[in-house]
C-alpha cells in the first residue's frame, strides 16, 4: 500500500481545492446589474425531469426571447406563472414541428390540455414573496433595460440560457432573501414577507 | 417544529438546511390552456353569483384564482345583502371543498351503496320513471327544501309530467306561521319590515338577526334602525336568549306558549287609554277586556309594571314594528298568537309605515316555493300510509330533522325505490337506493327567486365559480332535465340546463325584464351583476282584523319544562353541521364549539344541583337526549334549550356522531291554525345523571374575579355624574 506523506497530502487537498474553485462551467458568467448587490448562496439542485425537456438555452440564449416574453405575468403578479399553452403553440403551430418534443406539445394542445409541469422554484407557503414588486424595483423603478431582465431574474434563479428544463441554484431560503434585502435597502420587517 | 430555535445566531439559522424543506420536482404546477385576457396567476378574479346557504337569496361575489374559489363575498349590487354575507355564506366554501362529498353515483345492491356508473344510475331511473315504465304517477314523490326559479320549474315540470302532485318542500327554519298570519291580515305574505322607519322594534321570539327570515337583509336594516338620529329601542320577548335577544334594551322570558296574551294584554292596555292610532272595532274590544293586566301578568308571568312599559313605548316610540318568530309561531298557539301580536301593529297604525308592500315576482311558477313542516307531516303520513313507491330528495334531510316519533326513518322502508340528490352522506342520502352526486352551488347553475323581496323583485342568478371538482358530480338542473328528457320529447333541444337557463332568461317576456341591449349584451349582463333585476307586481296592503281565539297553551305536570329547540345562525337545522368553520365558530350565546349543551337557568340549576358541565337527562314523552348543562340567566325557569343541528349519526367526519338532536324527542304536536310542526310545544322534564365533564367553550370563566375589565355604574350614579358635567 502506498503510503501518502503528509506533503503529499497538503499538495492534493490544494488541487482539489483549487479545482472545487473553478467556475463549475466554462461559459462567461451573467454579468451582475450594477445597481443589484447580487443575493449570496448557491444550491445544488435536483434534476427534475418535466413532461417536455423544455429547452430554456435555445429560447433565451439562441432565439434571444425576453424572459417576460413568456412569464409575463412575473411584473404584474407574486407569480411569474408558467406561459399558459395557447403562448407555445402561438409560435409552433408553425415553428419547428416536426420536433418530437414540438409534437408532443401539439399532441397536448389537441387533447386540449396542459403539460403537468413540476414545481422546482417554491417557497413555503408562509412565505408571500410578489415578483411584481422585484421586477418593479430592480427593472422599472431603476431604470433597468428591459432587454437584459435576465440579469435581475437570474440571481435568483440562475442561467436558464445554460439549462434545458430549469433546476433550482440558489437557496431562496430566509438567509438567501434577508441577506439580498439587507444589501440593497429591502423592507426588514417580519410581516413584509410573513403574512 | 422548523428547528431554528436554538440553532445559533438568527442569520445561521435562517441557513439552516432544516428550511430548505420544499422538495423540487414534486408538486404540479398546470398552466391555464388559453385564458382569458384578465386572468393572471396570483390575482383574483370575482365572479358574481348567489348564495345557496339558506333561503334569502343573497347575492355573492367569488373570488377565484388559478381556477379556484377561494373567498366569498356579498354582492354589493343585492337589494337582499347589499354587500353583506353571514358566517354560513362564508363558509359556503367548506361545502363546496368538503371532503366527505358524494363523488360518484351509488346504488343499493345487496343492502350496500355501491358505486355504479352514471348511465347504468340514468338507465335504472329509466326503468322506474320513463315513459316506458308504466310507473304510477301518483305514487311518485319528490322532498325537496325551498326551491325557486328555473330549479323550482323543473321540479313542478317533472311533477307535471309524473301526474304527481306529492311534492313535498320541508324546511325546518321557516316563517310558516308568520307568513299565514300576514297574509290573512295584510293582505301580503312576506311584508316588507321597515327596521329603519322604526323607533322600537317588538320582537316576540323573531331572532331576526340569526335565523328569521332573511337575516343579512334584516341585520342591514336593524343597524340603520339603531343608527338613526333617534336610536331605536329593540324589545326581544322569547324563551331563550338568541343573538337578537342579547342586542335587546329590554329582554323579557315569557311563558312559553304565552305570547299571544302577552300581546293582547298589552292591546288592550293601549286601547283602555286611548292610545290606539287606529280604531279597534268593538267586538274586538270586548274580547281584548279579559286581557286586564293582572290576567296577562298571571298567564305570562311579566308583572304588570312591565306590560304598561311595553304599551307606553309601543305609544311613545310609534311607528314601531312588531314582529313574531319561531318560539311563538311554533306553539300550538302559533297562530293565533301571531295574530294577537299582529294586532299591535295594526292599531298602532304601523302598517303603511314600518310594514309595506313587497314586490312579488311576475311569474308565479318561479317564486320561492317555501319550505316548511306542515309538509314534513304530510311526508310522514304518505310513507307510513305506503302511498309511494319512488321518492326523490334533494337539498334537505327529513331523516335528521324529523322527530322519532314520526317514524320517516322506518317508513322510507316501504318506498320500493328511494333516489337522492345529494352532495353529502347525510342521513336521507344514506337511506337512498340510488345516490346522485350533484355539484356544489359553486359549481353550478341556478337561478333564485328570494321569498322576501325587500327592494323591487330580483332574480339572483347562480353561475359556477370553478370547474366540477369530481369528474362524476353533475348538476341538478342536468339531471332533472334528464329525467324529463325520459318523459317528454319537448327537452330534446336543450343540450344542458345551461342552454335550457339561456334560452329561457333571454326570451322572458318584456312583462317581466325591460329588455336593454342585445342578447349578447344581456347575458353578459346577467354573468357580471348576477342579479336580474325585474318587474315585479306590488299590490298596496290591505289589513284586515281576523277574530281573536287565542288560548294559553296547557300546563303539564309530568313533563313541567319547556324544550327549547333553538335553531341558529350557523348551524341552521344543521344542513352546516359538515362545515368545520361553523363547528369552530362559538354559539353567539352559550360560546360552546363543536357539540351539544342544554341551557339552564341558574334557579333551575341550583334546584337540580348542577353545574356547567354536568350531564342531564332531557325526557319528553317521546324520547330523551343528554347534554351537558350550560347555567345561564338569559332562559325562562322553567325552560331548558337545546341547540338543534348537532347530533347527526351521519354527515361526514365533522358532523358524525357530534353532540345530540333535540328534533329526536319532539312530540307530534300541531300549530293548530296552519298544521306546521309545533317544534316548541313539547314538555319535558330534566334530571341530573350526576356524570360531568369540561364543557368546551370559548373563555372559562364569566366573571371578572374582582379585575373589572367592565366597568359598569348605576343609572343614578350615571345620571348624577355623566349627565351634569
Amino acid at each position: 500500500m502506498k503510503i501518502v506523506t503528509l506533503k503529499q497530502l497538503i499538495s492534493m487537498s490544494l488541487f482539489a481545492l483549487a479545482v472545487a474553485m473553478l467556475p463549475a462551467t466554462s461559459f462567461a458568467e451573467l454579468p451582475v446589474p450594477s445597481h443589484i448587490t447580487p443575493p449570496v448562496g448557491e444550491h445544488k439542485g435536483e434534476d427534475v425531469p418535466q413532461p417536455i425537456e423544455f429547452p430554456h438555452n435555445r429560447h433565451v440564449k439562441d432565439m434571444k426571447i425576453n424572459c417576460m416574453y413568456c412569464h409575463t405575468y412575473a411584473r404584474r403578479s407574486k407569480v411569474a406563472g408558467i406561459p399558459p399553452t395557447s403562448k407555445c403553440m402561438g409560435c409552433h403551430k408553425m415553428i419547428a414541428t416536426d420536433k418530437p418534443r414540438i409534437k408532443k406539445l401539439t399532441e397536448y394542445w389537441e387533447k386540449g390540455e396542459s403539460p403537468r409541469w413540476k414545481k422546482v422554484h417554491d417557497v413555503p407557503d408562509y412565505v408571500h414573496f410578489t415578483h411584481e414588486k422585484h421586477i418593479r424595483k430592480f427593472v422599472f423603478n431603476a431604470d433597468f433595460p428591459v432587454e437584459d431582465v435576465q440579469q435581475v431574474c437570474g440571481l435568483c434563479h440562475g442561467e436558464l440560457r445554460e439549462m434545458t428544463v430549469a433546476n433550482k441554484k440558489k437557496p431562496l431560503n430566509m438567509g438567501f432573501c434577508q441577506r439580498c434585502h439587507q444589501a440593497n435597502g429591502g423592507p426588514g420587517d417580519c410581516w413584509k414577507c410573513h403574512k | 417544529m422548523l428547528g431554528w430555535g436554538g440553532a445559533g445566531t438568527a442569520l445561521a439559522g435562517c441557513d439552516m438546511p432544516t428550511t430548505v424543506t420544499l422538495e423540487e420536482g414534486k408538486e404540479e404546477v398546470v398552466s391555464y390552456l388559453m385564458p382569458e385576457e384578465y386572468v393572471i396567476p396570483g390575482i383574483g378574479v370575482w365572479y358574481a353569483s348567489t348564495c345557496t346557504q339558506c333561503e334569502a337569496g343573497c347575492g355573492l361575489h367569488g373570488r377565484v384564482r388559478e381556477g379556484r374559489v377561494l373567498k366569498l363575498e356579498g354582492s354589493p349590487d343585492s337589494p337582499i345583502n347589499h354587500g353583506n354575507t353571514c358566517m354560513m355564506g362564508q363558509a359556503g366554501l367548506q361545502h363546496h371543498y368538503n371532503p366527505d362529498r358524494v363523488t360518484t353515483p351509488m346504488m343499493r345492491k345487496n343492502g350496500t351503496l355501491q358505486a355504479v356508473s352514471w348511465e347504468d344510475a340514468m338507465s335504472a331511473l329509466e326503468k322506474r320513471i320513463g315513459s316506458a315504465s308504466g310507473v304510477d304517477g301518483k305514487r311518485v314523490g319528490m322532498v325537496t327544501g325551498t326551491v325557486s326559479g328555473h330549479q323550482s320549474v323543473l321540479v313542478s315540470e317533472l311533477m307535471d309530467q309524473l301526474g304527481s302532485r306529492n311534492h313535498y318542500v320541508h324546511e325546518l327554519v321557516n316563517t310558516s306561521v308568520w307568513r299565514a298570519v300576514c297574509r290573512d291580515m295584510l293582505g301580503d305574505e312576506t311584508p316588507k319590515l321597515n327596521f329603519n322607519k322604526a323607533n322600537l322594534v317588538m320582537s316576540f321570539g323573531a331572532d331576526f338577526m340569526g335565523a328569521w327570515g332573511s337575516p343579512v337583509n334584516n341585520m342591514g336594516e336593524y343597524a340603520k334602525f339603531r343608527k338613526g338620529s333617534e336610536r331605536g329601542t329593540l324589545v326581544q320577548i322569547e324563551p331563550k336568549m338568541t343573538m337578537t335577544g342579547a342586542n335587546a334594551d329590554l329582554w323579557l322570558p315569557a311563558n312559553p306558549g304565552s305570547e299571544g296574551a302577552l300581546a293582547l294584554g298589552i292591546a288592550n292596555f293601549i286601547i283602555e287609554r286611548g292610545w290606539n292610532s287606529v280604531d279597534v272595532p268593538s267586538r274586538v274590544r270586548n274580547t281584548l277586556k279579559q286581557y286586564n293586566l293582572a290576567a296577562v301578568e298571571k298567564v305570562t308571568g311579566i308583572d304588570e309594571e312591565k306590560i304598561m312599559r311595553m304599551a307606553s313605548l309601543l305609544s311613545e316610540r310609534a311607528p314601531s314594528l312588531v314582529l313574531a318568530g319561531a318560539s311563538v309561531e311554533n306553539q300550538e298557539n302559533g297562530y293565533d298568537s301571531v295574530a294577537a301580536i299582529m294586532l299591535l301593529n295594526l292599531i298602532m297604525g304601523n302598517v303603511g309605515q314600518t310594514l309595506e308592500p313587497t314586490a312579488k315576482f311576475a311569474e308565479e311558477s318561479m317564486r320561492a316555493k317555501q319550505g316548511n313542516t306542515k309538509d314534513l307531516l304530510l311526508l310522514a303520513k304518505a310513507l307510513n300510509g305506503k302511498k309511494l313507491d319512488v321518492l326523490f330528495t334533494y337539498n334537505t334531510n327529513p331523516v335528521f330533522t324529523a322527530p322519532d316519533v314520526l317514524q320517516i326513518k322506518s317508513g322510507l322502508a316501504n318506498v320500493g325505490f328511494k333516489v337522492a340528490f345529494s352532495m353529502f352522506p347525510d342521513e336521507t342520502t344514506l337511506m337512498a337506493d340510488l345516490v346522485l352526486p350533484i355539484n356544489s352551488a359553486m359549481e353550478d347553475w341556478g337561478t333564485h327567486v328570494a321569498a322576501y323581496q325587500p327592494d323591487g323583485a330580483v332574480m339572483g342568478f347562480q353561475q359556477p365559480l370553478m370547474e366540477p371538482l369530481n369528474k362524476e358530480t353533475r348538476g341538478f338542473g342536468d339531471v332533472m332535465l334528464s329525467l324529463l328528457k325520459m318523459r317528454s320529447k319537448d327537452y330534446a333541444k336543450f343540450e344542458d340546463y345551461y342552454s335550457y337557463l339561456q334560452t329561457s332568461l333571454l326570451n322572458m317576456p318584456s312583462s317581466i325584464v325591460a329588455s336593454n341591449g342585445s342578447k349578447e349584451e344581456t347575458w353578459n349582463g346577467i354573468l357580471q351583476s348576477g342579479i336580474i333585476k325585474t318587474k315585479g307586481v306590488t299590490k298596496p296592503l290591505t289589513p284586515k282584523l281576523v277574530d281573536m281565539r287565542y288560548k294559553p297553551s296547557a300546563g303539564n305536570s309530568e313533563y313541567p319544562m319547556h324544550l327549547v329547540p333553538t335553531a341558529k345562525m350557523g348551524m341552521w337545522d344543521g344542513r352546516h353541521a359538515n362545515i368545520p368553520w361553523i363547528q369552530e365558530a362559538p354559539d353567539q350565546i352559550a360560546k360552546v364549539v363543536w357539540g351539544s349543551w342544554a341551557e339552564l337557568h341558574p334557579k333551575k340549576a341550583a334546584e337540580l344541583g348542577v353545574k356547567n358541565g354536568d350531564y342531564i337527562r332531557v325526557t319528553s314523552a317521546s324520547g330523551s337526549v343528554e347534554a351537558q348543562v350550560y347555567v345561564h340567566k338569559g332562559i325562562h325557569p322553567d325552560a331548558v334549550a337545546v341547540p338543534v343541528g348537532q347530533g347527526h349519526e351521519d354527515f361526514g367526519r365533522y358532523a358524525k356522531g357530534r353532540g345530540v338532536n333535540p328534533l329526536k324527542i319532539l312530540n307530534p304536536l300541531m300549530e293548530k291554525r296552519t298544521g306546521e310542526l309545533a317544534t316548541y310545544a313539547t314538555r319535558v322534564k330534566v334530571t341530573n345523571i350526576h356524570k360531568t365533564a369540561a364543557l368546551v367553550k370559548m373563555g372559562s370563566s364569566e366573571s371578572q374575579v374582582g379585575r373589572r375589565f367592565v366597568r359598569t355604574v348605576t343609572a343614578s350614579a350615571y345620571q348624577r355624574t355623566e349627565r351634569e358635567s
